[in-house]
């Protein structure tokens, strides 16, 4: 019994290794190798199957890698990929609060003289400046910040008397961060805030105020730094809980470091009987990102707007710096005049674009 | 009652050994009541009636996999794929209750399905992992940390591959259907104004059933005679194959339970959903006395230390303590709470 079992799983084991080679794509010696953050991004996995798409479409073989979120997982892909005689190497880097992995990963290229492209988690002009084929393609981590941040504040001026619940002229907001020491996170809770402000501010009216005022960071953070949903739904249903229109200090804005934490909120808000479309009452609630799931909430009136990051785009541009170097034997950045460079640094910057439905 | 009537027959070094001892081993219910005072004074709006149903709707949320978890814990085991399970549950139900017409939906050909067949299905895939669980642990003599260990990783594989399917290319999966968001978060009832979501009833009912199981069947006085000593249970005729084997497939159950609920509670999902959930069970089960050292635990136990972690979130959260201070003060309550239950254990001996 025992013994037929184990021979049972030992042959489901061969069964799922060699379907996973015939796989197609995880050829046994690509010239691409893709190493995501992790692969439970929503964002960018939508960058990952349209890359995926690119590449395969262009006749270039690669391989993708999860990283899991774990840096050391990470390098460890990469130092095997090259080792495997990879031809380029794509890091979508986990850690970006130092150098030090951004270092470790260029030297590794370094050493076999291969290219390395690091794209939308963003690595210091230092570090791509240390190698000749190094280059970065991202967005400005502050634009999707500050973009959201005037998109906020044109939305409070155009609607300002519905917003503002209790009539005392000011506006209070909650704002859910999507994780501690990630730059992206950092300037996106920054700038949302300050840039509305601005706005306020030129046409007279007081600025946001944050609805608790006893918390001095002015935020709340997904203690597991995965800016999640879930995380935003239980501060968001908690903080309803002492908050309401009856005490006349309704949360009247919610402001979001990404779309998923902007769905968590907002499906706690219609347990509160708000923002469940049609006629109900709205609390304007803000993302990061236009997933397909925050442009459905925005066509069903359930949320006011979000922050464009094409990923598409980014994958077409990335797919050209790989056909670049694999196909036509050229440098990684070559006749890339059309895009929009840093002055001094190799980093090819794609913009973000507000999303209102 | 009973207390006094003891103390009045003990004389004076006995009654202050034993009321030490009581106040010690009812340290953590002390420590709940002064903590729920403390925030009460601080902020007046704590137990307010929205506020308590926020409270237990938390709670309800956690605890049929908090009830699964301990069934492993009290066989001396433990259960690290319970969180992937919830998650992988949670994204097949919401992709299977999809809005018809909804235009991300994952898989545009397929109506959205009667709510009882994906509550069977969520309740399949939970059974099938757990019995996975339980049938390796059995069979093969390893240890379920080892076991479930590698079905968590199995799992989320298989969900990662599943959220490439269809029309999702990885997006989170949401658009779900009214008549489950309903039947998950709407409300037949309310409690001083504030709809009580139906959750917290399937919770409740879930809980019932497993003290149930747990207390007045000869299944759940078989696992707790096989927690406390497999070899002695082997000897008295109990099949501890079997027992091992239906205690992990009732905890993927649960699991399976708790995945359909929170798919339509948060209403969106991704990976990321479910992940460390087993963490926050375990925990809620040591605080609550579901010993590691096997066949001690209660239901009441684990709905306390559900309850005792949801109050330390709601808590800081009215308080505006920074979240750090959470970690700190869930690792300092988990480190009390078994080193009490620890010195009971070893008294009782």
């Amino acid at each position: 019994m025992k013994k037929t079992i184990s021979i049972i799983l030992t042959l489901v084991l061969c069964l799922s290794v060699l379907t996973a080679c015939s796989g197609g794509r995880a050829k046994s010696t690509a010239d691409v190798h893709v190493f995501y953050y992790t692969y439970s991004d929503t964002y960018i996995s939508s960058v990952r199957s349209a890359l995926d798409r690119e590449l395969t479409d262009a006749g270039i073989s690669f391989q993708d890698y999860d990283g899991g979120g774990s840096q050391t997982t990470q390098t460890e892909q990469i130092q095997t990929a090259i080792t495997k005689g990879a031809k380029m190497i794509i890091v979508n880097i986990v850690n970006t609060g130092s150098d030090d992995a951004a270092n470790g990963i260029v030297n590794l290229a370094k050493g076999a003289d291969i290219p390395v492209l690091f794209f939308n988690r963003e690595v210091s002009d230092s570090v791509i400046s240390s190698y000749d084929k190094c280059a970065f393609v991202g967005t400005r981590a502050e634009e999707a910040g500050i973009l959201q941040g005037q998109m906020i504040g044109e939305y409070i001026m155009e609607n300002f008397e519905k917003i503002d619940l209790n009539g005392d002229g000011k506006i209070s907001y909650i704002l859910f961060k999507g994780e501690e020491g990630n730059n992206e996170a950092i300037y996106r809770t920054q700038y949302s805030v300050e840039e509305a402000n601005k706005i306020l501010e030129e046409a007279g009216k007081p600025p946001l105020y944050f609805y608790d005022e006893s918390n001095p960071n002015k935020y709340l953070v997904d203690k597991n730094g995965q800016w999640s949903a879930a995380a935003a739904n239980e501060y968001m249903v908690t903080a309803l809980t002492s908050y309401s229109e009856e005490r006349g200090n309704m949360i009247e804005l919610v402001i979001c470091n990404n779309d998923g934490m902007a769905e968590g909120a907002i499906s706690a808000l219609g347990s509160a009987g708000y923002n469940t479309g049609g006629d109900s009452k709205m609390i304007p609630v803000f993302g990061v990102d236009a997933t397909d799931a925050a442009k459905n909430l925005i066509k069903n009136g359930k949320m006011s707007g979000t922050i464009k990051q094409d990923a598409t785009e980014m994958a077409e541009l990335i797919e050209e710096l790989c056909e670049n170097v694999i196909i036509d034997k050229k440098p990684m950045l070559e006749d890339t005049e059309g895009y929009n460079i840093d002055p001094n640094v190799n980093k090819v910057r794609i913009s973000y674009s507000k999303y209102l439905g | 009652m009973e207390i006094i009537k003891r103390l009045r027959n003990m004389d004076r070094s006995e009654k202050k050994v034993y009321i030490r001892e009581l106040l010690l081993n009812n340290s953590l219910y002390i420590f709940l009541i002064a903590a729920v005072i403390i925030i009460q004074i601080l902020n007046p709006a704590f137990l307010s009636g929205r506020s308590i149903v926020n409270i237990i709707s938390l709670s309800a949320a956690n605890l049929p996999i908090a009830l699964g978890i301990a069934g492993a814990i009290i066989l001396t085991g433990t259960d690290l794929s319970a969180g992937r399970i919830v998650g992988a549950v949670a994204c097949v139900s919401a992709s299977l209750l999809q809005t018809s017409g909804y235009p991300n939906k994952m898989f545009p050909g397929l109506d959205t399905l009667p709510i009882p067949a994906v509550i069977l299905i969520a309740l399949g895939i939970g059974a099938l992992v757990g019995l996975i669980n339980g049938f390796c642990t059995a069979h093969f003599n390893l240890h379920p940390f080892i076991v479930t260990l590698s079905t968590q990783l199995i799992v989320y594989g298989g969900l990662l591959m599943f959220l490439m399917t269809g029309n999702n290319n990885g997006q989170s999966i949401s658009g779900l259907a009214p008549e489950y968001t309903d039947f998950i978060k709407g409300s037949i009832l309310s409690l001083g104004g504030t709809p009580i979501p139906n959750y917290v009833w399937y919770s409740i009912g879930i809980t019932a059933l497993m003290w149930f199981i747990w207390n007045k069947t000869a299944f759940g006085k078989n696992m707790f005679a096989v927690g406390s000593n497999p070899e002695a249970a082997n000897v008295s005729g109990v099949n501890v194959k079997r027992i091992i084997i239906l205690v992990f497939t009732l905890a993927g159950v649960m699991y399976g339970v708790t995945g359909f609920i929170e798919a339509a509670r948060i209403s969106s999902n991704s990976a990321a959903t479910g992940m460390n959930y087993e963490l926050d069970a375990i925990a809620a089960c040591v605080i609550g006395g579901v010993s590691f050292v096997g066949g001690i635990g209660k239901i009441r136990g684990v709905i306390m230390g559900v309850v005792l972690l949801r109050l330390i979130f709601v808590g800081l959260t009215f308080l505006s303590i920074d979240s750090n201070m959470q970690y700190i003060i869930k690792g300092l309550i988990i480190l009390i709470a078994c080193a009490i239950d620890m010195r009971k254990y070893l008294v009782r001996k």
